[in-house]
């Protein structure tokens, strides 16, 4: 790419040139990058204006010397400089590692300090514990979040060795077998990445070094962070791959410059791994992945628009996106299932989510003992084989609506009400029902295997009603009719009778080519197999079929799985709601059929296994009668109206309170308000003179009497507002943050389940980034006019070299132009604001001990109820 | 080409901006276009002429009046939503007040129209299929209005083309969509508030179109005009039905943008300038329409003086306005010791005790305090009697013994002489709100529990409790639940009755209870006589913005709370393809019935052209940004402005519908759908010929002449018209049954109409071959 080539005829603007002679008043300092990386940074946008700018001043270096080319982040690499000979040039040839070992050094404190304090299973450490141990004993359970979260906690429980043999009740003590301080300690590390990766996230975003403290110190000391950090939970995973993500897109913005590069491609991966990787902790990072995917669609339609890239280069782009974007997060979230499959081989509590065919291939599983071959008398459960189906089911209680008969639904869990018995049509002689030989007649010794096209009735086990459909319309699928439980072993009707059809075999494919419909008998090769044969059940009369779907019934159906009779048109392909094959399989007369059968593919199990989640997180929705105390609102989160008792509230238990620090919270909340009414006065204030400084010279008066909207910012800057590079990083991190913040947001808002406050802990992120980009562009990115710099005081320095001279750092200080003071008081004010709210709700996330009430002053609002 | 590296910044904004950069566009197409009108087609050339265009809106309108009234007495019934809007109409003749999630413009038209035509209100449309003409009710006047408000619809949308530059022809096929839509007559032809409501916002459109081509002679009076009479029309349509909202909005978003154009400093050098435009389009499209508004209202409160249906709606200070109304009537103030009758607003149920107890045991398992029942109960009954006792010292007799807001109370239940109490014990329906029981009185043990604080809604400290109107709450002083009931019943142990309980939340809006009656004083006596004679009420003054405001409010939470499903209803995704219709009426004997759906062939026309439309909107876009040129700048011009106008509509008209909870029919989509024929004229036009009509705005008297491009389309364009004009008016014939409710039609004829398999229509032949017996 040789920049000088292309310089063509734009109308360029005149004095953009002249801001080269004033290094100083470029917006950041930081001793993280020389100026030249802090420039390029900045740029990457404005491409509408003319994409051939930047390299007039931005780049130039680069070219002049392509050696010294960045590794990554946008920083150059160091020339090497000569080994250190003594300490003090050890320290100060690393400066710039410091401030993050120091901050890490500290969130491992405040993450590990008393971890262990309460030995009981608090809040949802019944769940991820139970999980745990079920990845231990190989188990297969059923979660709506997606697997690698728990496989970690899990990890986390094989490497401190716990056995799996607790069970995680609520509230339970910890038996002294359980490891849970060494399982504890090694979730909350993730919680301890989170504050380097705050600190290297700000600088990444061209952050000045105050704000990058800020960031740093706002994720230290956020007492709902740290409290959600303390415990066997996903949510440290979850916010640690959050902020990992953000810190990737950070750092592969800053190669755009660079195209194809290897630390390009490198960001760009990483990106996408890591997208792979918080979407595989729970579907919340789906969230972060739209902030990428918006990122990413922006920045397309401005290479889009660039005329220099030639097709190839578009190509190369687009192809470079949808690999690392969209292949290999997938990619990480399908491999995640597949280890999640590979350690769970045994059955347990999550089977009857599965296919059947999966089930079998569990250890455990008693299904190759049940008989093979269906007949007349047979005792079954039927299972649907649509995508996330379940087992055909029925119980006493009736519909409130429609015929008032009893409940036909479909249930993902094996209880006895899932038995049904195949039994004839009331219009054959001999019914008489014995289930003690599991046959329609005792003294008929001959076997009746099921046919396609016989008729059946399907007769409740635990209740003796038949199913039964009729012309009144299903409870929530209207257009359907309604599938009820019927009268009994002696009263029933025509509208009782199912005839059974026979789609072909898993195994065996189309088994009705043996039919012989003359014939008495039936060929062995075309009977109904257990699991595999795939059947439908059509209404004899009303010529509709069994169907269930994705609908769930309300609270009066306990939110199972509605089943209703769907019509369907002459000649159309089978519907997938309508397929069922039998499962379990019980008849005393038969054999038990031990065989081994192929493994369901490993494809088919994931999109089951995930279609599933989603149907019961969508079952989640909240119980208007029941009222969840824990549950909260998300309008109620951002300014901290309610908080979250995580344990008992006893006396003698450790209690933890999950709040936030009301100061980063309050802080966040009001700066993204802020930040909405600074960035639509700057675009109004752009869409009037124009981007860039002085682009357009409006009359000066015109100009005064607007500039007051903007802000004191606006109004202590020269000229009409921003120049192209500080609006582009201005824009840049506002709509990281910003966008970020509404997309984590406003899902909660809009979706119907139950919300808590820990859902507003990766949002959080968002504000707090906005927080100190709104300081940073307020105050610490405001260049000073005089001569003396930051550069003059940094901290570190001062307290090695001239520790013993107080009075001298006064007087430095007093000597400091007055805006670098503004920004020391506002840094200091901010930062002990901060620590002081964090030190005094310390002990809600370290755990407050005895009493409550001896613990004064935490109650700052009404509805906190840390008291009472 | 000297603009070139500009072309991917402009924003398409046409104005003062763009004279440079539309000359050059100009004379780079000079080859292409037609310059001289003389040139064009003879066919064009006639069309083209004011006489023409005379004409064709003759023949359109006196069309659209023909087929709006044809048979408008058919059917002498009560049809559809004509059971409430009728009802309303009856009211304002009668003056009795009633409540509407709608404001009142339309709805006084149709009172108007009543009057006129002589209807004295008695009717009360109760049903769907009562008979207008057994109760001698002029319906054919009161008809007669939405109709020809209809039938002025289609000159309306022929003028929005016409101005927006389109050749007759093109606007006459716009015209046409809506001439002869099934669902636009069907709409128009009964008393229904749609007809008004489109109509309004039609003129609204036109209005705003007038006005932003005059926006080279800004301030002017001619300009003035427009925008005012944009600002009217968009009050009224706001006022004939809460969807004129989304008109309302429209315009909101077409100023944005058309001010947010004047900001740029190439257009308006001093900001006083931009200031002057804000303060025009301020007052034109937000004070004057919103004072409009507010006269509706202001009409609506003048004709409705006397007490009516709507009254239970309102707020206790809101009813005692109206005359005759029972808490004017019988309000008073209420003392301690006096026995009150305590009902439930929402549920009108009394609180009641009685001297069966809580089951120790509930079903679930979970463990009752055995203390006495306390439950709402339906009917009146000794049971119900509730004595106030004071926990404070009181005067001998006077004022002071007057319960007040705030007040700490006890209530006695006289029957059983216990005191009522809730404690921390689940309730024995919901585990979450605190159980409702009594205490015996002289056990003092409890006291504390027993105690209440009743907090009047929207009082003021020291307000007086009074029976009727004043609405409280009952806290509990301990525990500070609130009593509250819902309507699940107690198992047969409670007789049926309804659940009373400690409800936590305390914002919770149905906790709402109020005072029946004063059934003795404390010496057992009457009271109403305490206060010595009293003159008759009059009804009070009520500060009219206190009353716009409290009704508003309810109109807009009553709005949000039509969710119950109804067999009709459809979702929006439906409606521009005619999935579904509603049926209004039906008659049994010949078979008739109305079935209110589109006309096929337009609706479908108009879903074609706007996906066409979106594509050439998204192909213009691309290529741009690869710095194609494949548009002329005027026709790009016109479709980004003027038809991104229409779209506008259609788009602002549509997509807060599916954000919306509330039930949905397919007739909240005609709004849209005219906005959509608009656009399908457009499109038509763009298909066609590349020629334009160009420039059509009124040009400022200093600036340089554009040289004008003048459309022909040619023969083609009548041909297609014609064509098209058949194609609709004959589905709009084989349709017309359903549309006009006669002739009946047999089974098999309703299958045949039944064009998509998911119309419900009724009478349908049944298929009996699947049936096996």
């Amino acid at each position: 790419m040789n920049p000088g080539g292309r310089a063509v005829a734009v109308d360029f603007v005149e004095d953009e040139f002249e801001e080269i002679g004033y290094p100083e008043t470029l917006p950041t300092y930081s001793p993280h990058m020389d100026e030249s990386a802090a420039a390029r940074r900045r740029l990457g946008k404005g491409k509408p204006e003319g994409a051939e700018e930047k390299v007039w001043y931005d780049d130039e270096d680069d070219y002049k010397a392509p050696s010294v080319r960045s590794i990554s982040g946008g920083r150059p690499a160091q020339l090497a400089l000569p080994p250190p000979t003594t300490l003090r040039e050890f320290i100060f040839q690393n400066m710039p590692s410091i401030p993050p070992l120091v901050y890490t050094l500290l969130a491992c404190y405040t993450r590990f300090h008393r971890i262990g304090l309460s030995a009981t299973v608090v809040w949802d450490e019944a769940h991820f514990g139970k999980f745990a141990s079920h990845y231990l004993k190989r188990e297969f359970y059923f979660d709506v979040h997606p697997p690698l979260g728990k496989m970690l906690v899990g990890l986390a429980g094989l490497l401190s060795g716990y056995n799996g043999g607790f069970d995680f009740k609520s509230g339970a003590d910890y038996p002294p077998e359980v490891p849970y301080v060494a399982m504890r300690v090694m979730l909350a590390t993730f919680g301890v990445g989170m504050v380097p990766l705050g600190w290297f996230t700000a600088i990444e975003l061209g952050m000045s070094q105050w704000a990058a403290h800020l960031v740093a110190l706002m994720v230290l000391f956020d007492v709902g962070w740290l409290c959600i950090s303390r415990f066997i939970l996903l949510d440290s995973m979850l916010l640690f791959f959050t902020f990992l993500t953000v810190f990737c897109l950070s750092k592969f913005h800053n190669q755009q410059s660079h195209p194809f590069d290897f630390d390009w491609w490198t960001w760009l991966a990483m990106t996408g791994i890591s997208i792979g990787l918080v979407t595989s902790v729970k579907m919340v990072g789906l969230f972060v992945t739209a902030l990428v995917g918006i990122y990413t669609l922006q920045d397309l339609w401005d290479k889009f628009g660039d005329l220099h890239l030639t097709p190839r280069e578009q190509a190369k782009h687009w192809g470079a996106r949808v690999l690392c974007l969209i292949i290999i997060p997938i990619l990480v979230f399908m491999a995640t299932f597949k280890i999640h499959f590979l350690i769970l081989n045994h059955s347990g509590p999550g089977d009857a989510q599965m296919s059947s065919l999966f089930q079998a291939n569990l250890y455990g599983n008693d299904f190759h003992n049940n008989p093979l071959e269906i007949a007349i008398g047979s005792k079954v459960t039927i299972k649907n084989m649509a995508f996330g189906g379940g087992l055909l089911h029925s119980h006493v209680q009736t519909y409130p609506t429609g015929s008032n008969q009893q409940q036909v639904t479909c249930y993902h869990y094996k209880d006895e009400n899932n038995e049904f018995w195949f039994w004839p049509g009331w219009d054959q002689k001999d019914t008489v029902w014995d289930p003690k030989y599991g046959s329609h007649d005792p003294n008929d010794e001959e076997v009746r295997f099921l046919k396609h096209l016989d008729v059946v009735r399907l007769v409740h086990v635990p209740t003796t009603r038949n199913i039964h459909s009729h012309t009144i319309p299903a409870p929530v699928t209207k257009a359907n009719w309604e599938v009820s439980g019927y009268g009994n072993a002696t009263i029933g009707d025509v509208q009782d009778h199912w005839v059974v059809e026979v789609l072909g075999d898993v195994v065996r494919g189309d088994v009705n080519r043996y039919l012989e419909p003359k014939s008495a008998t039936v060929d062995p090769r075309a009977r109904i197999h257990a699991l595999t044969t795939r059947l439908r059940f059509r209404h004899q009369v009303l010529g509709c079929y069994l169907s269930a779907g994705r609908t769930s019934l309300p609270q009066w159906g306990f939110k199972q799985i509605e089943v209703s009779c769907a019509k369907e048109e002459a000649g159309s392909k089978p519907a997938e709601g309508t397929i069922w094959n039998v499962e379990s399989h019980w008849n005393t007369k038969l054999p038990p059929a031990a065989r081994s059968l192929s493994r369901s593919p490993f494809l088919t199990d994931f999109i089951h296994l995930n279609i599933a989640m989603m149907t019961s997180n969508n079952a989640l929705v909240p119980d208007p009668d029941k009222e969840d105390l824990l549950a909260s609102k998300p309008w109620e989160w951002p300014f901290l109206s309610v908080g979250l008792r995580m344990c008992g509230w006893g006396d003698s238990q450790i209690k933890y309170y999950l709040m936030g620090n009301p100061i980063i919270w309050w802080g966040g909340s009001i700066s993204l308000i802020i930040a909405a009414f600074v960035s639509v006065g700057l675009v109004v204030r752009r869409q009037r003179y124009g981007g860039g400084r002085g682009t357009r010279k409006p009359a000066p008066n015109s100009l005064n009497g607007d500039s007051g909207r903007n802000g004191a910012a606006l109004a202590s800057r020269p000229g009409d507002g921003l120049t192209q590079r500080e609006w582009a990083q201005f824009w840049h991190v506002t709509r990281i943050a910003g966008g970020g913040w509404i997309l984590h947001y406003l899902p909660f808002l809009i979706m119907g389940r139950v919300t808590y406050i820990h859902h507003y802990l990766p949002t959080l992120y968002f504000a707090v980034l906005m927080f100190a980009h709104l300081l940073d562009y307020f105050v610490f990115q405001v260049p000073s006019t005089a001569s003396a710099s930051l550069q003059a005081v940094p901290t570190s320095s001062i307290s090695l070299s001239d520790l013993s001279s107080i009075p001298k750092i006064i007087r430095t200080f007093r000597s400091l132009p007055r805006i670098t003071r503004i920004k020391v008081y506002v840094f200091s004010i901010t930062v002990s604001a901060i620590f002081g709210t964090f030190w005094w709700f310390r002990a809600v996330a370290w755990g407050i001990e005895g009493p409550v009430r001896d613990t004064w002053g935490l109650a700052w609002r009404e509805n906190w109820n840390i008291y009472h | 080409m000297a603009g070139t590296g500009k072309l991917r910044q402009r924003v398409p904004v046409s104005g003062r901006a763009n004279f440079e950069y539309d000359r050059i566009q100009e004379e780079e197409h000079t080859d292409d276009v037609y310059q001289n009108p003389n040139n064009r087609h003879p066919i064009e050339k006639i069309l083209e002429t004011d006489k023409a265009s005379v004409v064709v809106v003759a023949v359109l309108t006196a069309l659209a009046f023909a087929l709006r009234f044809y048979k408008i007495n058919h059917p002498d019934q009560v049809v559809f939503d004509e059971v409430h809007f009728g009802k309303f109409a009856s009211y304002y003749i009668l003056g009795e007040y009633y409540f509407d999630v709608h404001p009142p413009f339309a709805k006084l038209l149709f009172g108007l129209a009543g009057w006129f035509s002589g209807f004295d209100g008695h009717f009360q449309f109760e049903n769907i299929g009562d008979s207008y003409t057994q109760n001698h009710v002029p319906y054919v006047g009161m008809r007669a209005l939405p109709a020809i408000l209809g039938s002025l619809t289609v000159p309306v949308v022929y003028a929005i083309m016409k101005q927006s530059g389109y050749s007759t022809v093109i606007a006459a096929f716009s015209a046409a969509i809506i001439l002869f839509d099934n669902a636009h007559i069907a709409q128009s032809r009964l008393i229904l508030l749609d007809a008004t409501l489109i109509f309004f916002m039609s003129l609204t459109i036109y209005a705003y179109v007038r006005f932003q081509k005059l926006r080279y002679r800004e301030f002017t009076s001619e300009w003035f005009g427009w925008l005012f009479a944009t600002g009217i029309f968009m009050a009224c349509t706001w006022g004939s039905k809460v969807n004129g909202v989304l008109t309302v909005a429209t315009v909101g978003v077409a100023v944005l943008i058309d001010l947010w154009g004047i900001l740029d400093y190439k257009k308006s050098p001093s900001m006083d300038y931009f200031w002057k435009h804000f303060a025009a389009r301020a007052i034109g499209l937000i004070v004057v329409p919103f004072i409009i508004y507010l006269s509706f209202f202001w009409v609506h409160f003048a004709l409705l003086p006397t007490s009516g249906t709507g009254d239970s709606f309102m707020s206790p200070a809101f009813q005692e306005t109206l005359a005759g109304n029972e808490m004017l009537l019988s309000a008073q103030e209420i003392r301690y010791y006096d026995t009150v009758t305590i009902r439930h607003k929402d549920t009108k149920v009394y609180l009641h005790s009685h001297v069966e107890r809580y089951p120790l045991k509930y079903d679930d398992g979970r463990i009752s305090s055995q203390g006495q029942q306390v439950t709402g109960y339906g009917h009146a009954d000794e049971n119900n009697n509730w004595q106030i006792i004071p926990t404070k010292a009181l005067p001998e007799t006077g004022r002071g013994r007057i319960v007040r807001h705030n007040d700490m109370i006890q209530l006695l239940h006289v029957n059983t002489d216990t005191v009522l109490l809730t404690h921390d014990v689940a309730s024995p329906l919901m585990p979450t709100n605190q159980e409702f029981t009594t205490w015996p009185r002289d056990d003092t043990s409890r006291f504390n529990e027993t105690l209440f604080q009743l907090s009047l809604t929207d009082a003021h400290d020291g307000e007086a409790w009074k029976s009727k109107s004043g609405y409280f709450r009952l806290i509990h002083g301990q525990t500070r639940v609130s009593m509250w009931t819902h309507t699940k019943q107690l198992p047969e142990w409670a007789f049926r009755q309804q659940e009373i309980n400690g409800n936590k939340n305390p914002s919770e809006k149905t906790a709402t209870w109020f005072v029946e009656d004063i059934v003795a004083d404390e010496t057992g006596e009457d009271p109403k006589e305490r206060t010595g004679h009293q003159p008759p009420k009059v009804p009070k003054k009520m500060n009219f913005f206190r009353k716009f405001g409290e009704l508003q409010l309810l109109m807009l939470q009553h709005n949000a709370g039509l969710t119950a499903s109804h067999p009709y209803a459809s979702g929006p995704l439906n409606w521009p393809f005619l999935i579904a219709g509603i049926s209004f009426w039906t008659e049994n004997d010949p078979q008739k019935q109305i079935y209110l759906i589109g006309n096929l062939v337009g609706w479908w026309t108009c879903v074609v052209a706007l996906s066409i439309y979106v594509g050439i909107l998204g192909a213009d876009l691309l290529a741009r940004r690869r710095n194609n040129d494949p548009i002329p700048e005027p026709v790009r011009n016109r479709l980004w402005n003027s038809t991104g106008f229409f779209f506008v509509v259609w788009a602002v008209h549509y997509a807060p519908f599916f954000l919306m909870n509330r039930q949905l029919f397919i007739h909240h989509y005609l709004a849209s759908h005219l906005a959509s024929a608009l656009i399908a004229g457009a499109v038509l036009q763009f298909i066609l010929s590349e020629t334009i009509n160009y420039p059509i705005s009124v040009e400022a008297p200093t600036m340089r002449r554009h040289k004008r491009q003048y459309v022909d389309i040619g023969l083609k364009g009548p041909i297609i018209f014609a064509l098209f004009c058949i194609a609709m008016f004959s589905m709009f014939v084989f349709l017309a049954p359903l549309t006009y409710g006669t002739p009946g039609l047999t089974g098999d004829q309703v299958n045949g109409k039944r064009l998509l398999s998911s119309w419900t229509l009724h009478f349908a032949a049944k298929k009996t071959a699947e049936v096996v017996p």
